[in-house]
């Protein structure tokens, strides 16, 4: 296209269209841009090809069958999605769940965090074109994928947590797999850190790209790694403790420019945090219930069923009728990998939720993806792509 | 919430705000949609509110939810604030179902471009003086909107191309001081195959 300018001159500008089917675009992202040479003068988004309809299909269900759906949200961390949302129903019933619970979600919670953490340094890595980096990170991924495996039977969408406890205990064995782990990322960081931190092609590709002030990044409303690489030190397992984060031993990582350098360094770090928080939560394990006792909530037993009427009943009400919440509105956000997923839930009293509305932290991070390009080279738009680390389905639900 | 409570005062006098009982977990005020703009601004600047993260906007049908009377809709602002960050607030406009119309605070927070496009899409309810109005989930050619209570969950549309996105990328160079001369040849849709889906059945 022709244009004049700002500065009077005419130009020709070529859009370029990108995506959606592009091994850059992590998944169904498109955008067009208007080209002058290399560099990106203007950027206009679309996002939805990945739209299925999660909130739609929430309200046909009961409460609990929500709870698949959650998975596929963000699924390189599904289970941190259920767990967001199965604390969001808890706390609209007002139950507590029991100490072993909570310290089994942390545990489960940080893996999934190292797993995104990992995943998106490493493809990130990968489209910069460092493969050695991405296979060292996706190693350390790869061991908490086995976990998963021997956890819940599926590796990628499994979920774990159930609203009042979990799908079942822990296996034999879990503890050794899960410091195994530990262990192996913190061997393999070294590792990425020695292909990074001084890797003049990485530093020059990475530092001063897709640059945002911190007061733009809260207007757009970012939160997690991408906002405290801004410099702004918020989190909410700081800010609004729950699950007993705040007796745990660890800090917040926080970045200086905002630039893509500091969001893929951001996220390194808040690995070895996390590894910091598992150490201390398998400690803290102890033996015990894992399930409230309340079969208007959590299911009873499957044994109990061919034993005890109560039993049966429960387990038969539970599934035809679902949970029923108390009445009313709640807004509950987590800090899952990516930011504050929150999750405002609307129950008429019924076993059925009347609105799940889900707010996903990438939604705000992608809205601000054309300010964050434009300005730059192409090529650089692929690198602020996979620092923001998008996931197209919590991103298009 | 105590902090909340203190403002609610000030919101009620200022701006007729009501607390929503609804919210039994948090905090929710009602607001009448011609106060929402003033209120948004005060609670994003005043010194005792300084609510600068918008985290969502959520859009509400209520039709045939038990025992309610009132407008059809619902938009909630879910608010919150980098300072004290336990300090949360929800802002709730009731939309009827005749006049779907709620003012645009994009001008406040740049999130609110997108998520009110959102809430477009998926209950039509219009933002006035929003920039930008299209969808932003579903397709371009879809019909109707999909969260609605009596849209069909079943129902299925025949969907043909992608949104063409030029006349957007020319209003935001437009945007940037540019000026359009002649738009290319090669980009433009032809008109025979392009949105041969639901719009023109």
């Amino acid at each position: 296209m022709i244009v004049i300018n700002p500065n009077g001159e005419q130009q020709a500008l070529m859009p370029l269209n990108v995506g959606p089917s592009h091994p850059a675009t992590h998944g169904c992202l498109r955008y067009m841009a208007a080209m002058d040479g290399e560099t990106i003068v203007a950027c206009e988004t679309e996002i939805g090809y990945l739209h299925r309809g999660f909130e739609k299909m929430a309200e046909r269900g009961t409460w609990q069958q929500v709870l698949p759906y959650t998975d596929r949200l963000n699924y390189c961390s599904a289970i941190m999605n259920n767990i967001a949302y199965c604390r969001a129903v808890e706390e609209m019933l007002g139950v507590e769940i029991p100490e072993r619970t909570k310290v089994i979600r942390v545990i489960v919670n940080e893996l999934s965090r190292m797993a995104d953490h990992c995943i998106c340094v490493a493809a990130a890595a990968q489209d910069l074109g460092s493969t050695t980096g991405f296979f060292y990170l996706f190693d350390s991924r790869e061991k908490t994928m086995v976990i998963w495996e021997k956890l819940t039977g599926a590796r990628l969408t499994n979920s774990y947590s159930r609203i009042g406890g979990l799908y079942r205990d822990l296996y034999n064995g879990f503890e050794e797999d899960v410091l195994d782990v530990c262990n192996t990322a913190e061997r393999n960081l070294k590792d990425v850190h020695a292909c990074f931190d001084r890797n003049r092609i990485f530093l020059d590709r990475t530092t001063n790209v897709g640059v945002i002030s911190p007061e733009r990044a809260i207007s757009y409303g970012w939160t997690g790694p991408c906002l405290r690489a801004t410099g702004v030190a918020s989190d909410l397992r700081k800010d609004e403790p729950y699950y007993d984060y705040e007796t745990y031993d660890w800090n917040v990582v926080v970045g200086t420019k905002g630039d893509v350098y500091d969001r893929l360094m951001v996220r390194l770090a808040e690995i070895e945090e996390s590894i910091k928080i598992v150490r201390q939560a398998l400690k803290r394990l102890k033996p015990g219930p894992i399930d409230i006792v309340d079969p208007r909530i959590r299911v009873p037993a499957h044994a109990l069923a061919y034993q005890d009427m109560e039993a049966l009943i429960g387990r038969f009400r539970s599934v035809y009728e679902g949970i029923r919440v108390p009445k009313g509105e709640h807004y509950c956000g987590s800090e899952t990998a990516n930011g504050e997923l929150g999750f405002t839930l609307i129950s008429d009293g019924s076993g059925k939720p009347w609105r799940i509305k889900v707010r996903p932290p990438c939604l705000t991070q992608f809205a601000a993806y054309q300010e964050l390009v434009e300005g730059s080279m192409l090529a650089d738009s692929m690198a602020t792509l996979s620092s923001i680390n998008i996931i197209a389905g919590e991103l298009d639900r | 919430m105590a902090d909340c409570e203190k403002l609610l005062a000030i919101l009620e006098e200022k701006f007729g705000a009501k607390r929503d009982l609804a919210d039994k977990w948090g905090f929710t005020v009602l607001v009448e949609r011609e106060n929402l703009h003033a209120l948004m601004l005060f609670l994003r600047d005043d010194q005792s509110a300084k609510f600068d993260v918008l985290l969502d906007i959520v859009g509400v049908d209520y039709l045939g939810f038990k025992d309610y009377e009132g407008p059809r809709f619902a938009v909630e602002y879910v608010l919150k604030t980098m300072k004290a960050p336990v300090r949360r607030m929800r802002v709730k406009v009731l939309v009827s179902e005749t006049d779907c119309k709620v003012p645009s605070i994009a001008d406040l927070y740049a999130i609110a471009n997108w998520q009110e496009r959102e809430v477009f899409d998926q209950y039509g309810v219009v933002f006035e003086g929003h920039p930008d109005l299209r969808r932003l989930l579903n397709h371009a050619e879809f019909e109707g909107h999909p969260l609605r209570k009596d849209y069909p969950a079943h129902k299925r549309q025949w969907l043909s191309t992608n949104d063409y996105l030029l006349p957007e990328l020319e209003a935001r160079l437009e945007s940037k001081g540019y000026k359009i001369v002649a738009r290319s040849k090669e980009v433009m849709p032809n008109d025979d195959e392009y949105l041969e889906g639901s719009r023109k059945v």
